[in-house]
């Protein structure tokens, strides 16, 4: 059960999408995220679509690892798509029951919906599966450091060192949840019947050892950084640096001329 | 009668991915009721796979495992009864203590089997008595125990279930000499006991040579060996091909061996040697 959850891991491949420098995908991501929500109709978001479609066949990570991704969210998408159904009145009506009515017009719109949430999930899975937590903080450090001229000086590493050790932890953390359940599990603890207060109460023997573990983590981890004479980001330099190169570039201009199609084509339908 | 049979266990982790691995490869074999059974192998031989199969924590990818000559996994609800009955104790058990007192950790196992308050109670102290652990601890915070205390807390913890086979992942990793004795001692007690039976996993050949009657060998997920402690022992040259060892006062042996003198190849502990040692030179044998 907690080995299912694959969303910010990192798939080992050699691709176009894995090279780009991480820079580059994350303001690509957000571009694309903006442009989700920008483009009015149909058309415009199909656009969108086939630009998402055609980086993640270039990402050359099996498209399993997506729907494995997307059958966490599902219940997330048939709620939007059923509010959506009941929520537009606009075109003619198909089918009606007490106070409620199915449009054509909430029909497309629940769909619209969906595919929305199907396509911020698809895009955002892309960067974590060829991006890897650090080089994803290591952009997210480089990205921020103007920030630094507003007297924000240290803030911006202090975050970017929070976030690498949050995600370098989010492993070893499920691995050790997994453990502790299993002992507790070896004593007779019940974890999958019960009504829900019971069930509820099982988690102490586990919330308990783990928050404690961590605690301890936390205090073993701040002792070997200052043992490494670790004090903030003054003076640090990084081994590797990061850099645009062509493939980055090329990236940004396939992204510019589909964001453009997309303003295009809202104001002309 | 072998209480406890496995049966061509295979354990395919991660199947059908790119990180599947076979843990466990095809590994078959019984003990019987009261045996003391040691798992020796490298990291990564699948020891500690093979032994969460035993009360059912993970479920073979193919083949069985036995209780008393009936699959453990026959009636799916019932497993946690199989759980009561094959105690398994996880390496560091003591980063799993999470109540106030010692009192209540040690009886939260007891409770989950809706044992009574009186029972549990009269379990409780009956076990303490066997491990040492004080009365005036029962009412301490277990976080306030040094670290080999909560080790033993902890593994009371499991034994006050009165388990019929019971199952240690390295019970003594981290402990300093005194608290590993401590442990060992404590296995040996419960066994005599309650005539149960044990599985020990561990790395430290003397505590094996000490105390198990048997040991299982694993390699790269196989069994490679099973057979009484003496004759695995003896295959010394076999365990160093895979990364293991025999207790160093069998090395000691060995070398002496190499120099000339007429040294049996069966002398795994310190007691044996030092009599063996003492014969031989009240024996004036020197120059064999």
């Amino acid at each position: 059960m907690l080995k299912d959850i694959t969303f910010g891991q990192y798939y080992e491949n050699d691709s176009f999408v894995h090279k780009l420098d991480p820079r580059t995908k994350m303001l690509l991501l957000i571009a694309v995220i903006v442009f989700i929500f920008v483009s009015q109709n149909a058309v415009a978001l199909s656009l969108v679509a086939l630009l998402i479609l055609f980086s993640v066949l270039l990402s050359k990570v099996p498209l399993k690892m997506y729907f494995k991704n997307l059958k966490a969210v599902f219940p997330i998408i048939i709620f939007t798509m059923i509010i959506n159904l009941f929520y537009n009145a606009s075109g003619d009506v198909l089918v009606s029951f007490w106070k409620l009515s199915i449009t054509t017009g909430s029909l497309y719109r629940a769909f619209y919906m969906a595919a929305r949430i199907l396509l911020l999930i698809i895009a955002s899975a892309e960067l974590t599966y060829t991006t890897t937590p650090n080089d994803l903080t290591d952009a997210i450090e480089k990205l921020l450091s103007p920030l630094k001229f507003i007297g924000l000086k240290n803030a911006v590493h202090t975050l970017a060192m929070m976030m690498t050790i949050a995600l370098r932890f989010i492993p070893t953390l499920i691995e050790e949840t997994q453990k502790i359940m299993n002992a507790q599990k070896a004593r007779g603890a019940d974890l999958e019947s019960g009504k829900l207060i019971d069930r509820i109460k099982a988690l102490i023997p586990i919330l308990i050892p783990l928050l404690i573990s961590s605690v301890r983590r936390a205090y073993e981890l701040a002792e070997a950084m200052e043992c490494r004479c670790y004090n903030g980001g003054e003076g640090r330099q990084r081994m590797k640096q990061l850099k645009y190169h062509s493939n980055d570039f090329i990236a940004f201009a396939v992204v510019v001329v589909v964001c453009a199609t997309v303003v295009a084509v809202n104001m002309i339908l | 009668m072998s209480i406890l049979e496995v049966k061509n266990l295979t354990h395919t982790y991660d199947g059908n991915t790119p990180f599947m691995n076979d843990a466990v490869k095809d590994v078959s074999f019984s003990v019987k009721k009261g045996e003391i059974i040691g798992i020796i192998g490298h990291t990564g031989s699948g020891k500690s796979t093979l032994v969460q199969h035993l009360n059912g924590l993970l479920k073979a990818t193919s083949g069985e495992v036995l209780l008393d000559g009936k699959n453990i996994w026959d009636d799916p609800k019932k497993i946690r009864l199989v759980r009561s009955r094959v105690g398994l104790v996880f390496q560091y058990p003591e980063y799993q203590l999470f109540e106030d007192t010692v009192y209540k950790d040690i009886a939260f196992g007891p409770k989950n089997m809706g044992l009574s308050d009186d029972e549990i109670a009269h379990r409780i102290s009956e076990i303490c008595e066997l491990v040492g652990i004080k009365a005036e601890y029962l009412e301490k915070s277990p976080f306030d125990l040094s670290g080999g205390e909560k080790r033993r807390v902890a593994i009371a913890g499991v034994m006050a279930m009165q388990p019929e086979i019971i199952v240690f992942d390295e019970p003594v990793a981290g402990l300093d000499p005194r608290g590993r004795a401590d442990v060992i001692k404590m296995i040996y007690d419960y066994s005599n006991k309650y005539g149960a039976t044990v599985l020990i996993i561990s790395h430290n050949m003397e505590d094996m040579a000490l105390i198990a009657d048997k040991l299982i060998v694993m390699n790269k997920g196989e069994l490679a060996l099973f057979d009484t402690t003496e004759n695995v022992f003896k295959q010394h040259e076999f365990l160093k091909d895979i990364g293991l060892n025999v207790p160093m006062v069998t090395q000691v042996m060995l070398a002496l061996k190499e120099k000339g003198l007429s040294v049996p190849d069966d002398i795994f502990t310190v007691d044996r040697a030092v009599d063996y040692l003492l014969t031989l030179s009240k024996g004036g044998n020197h120059n064999a």
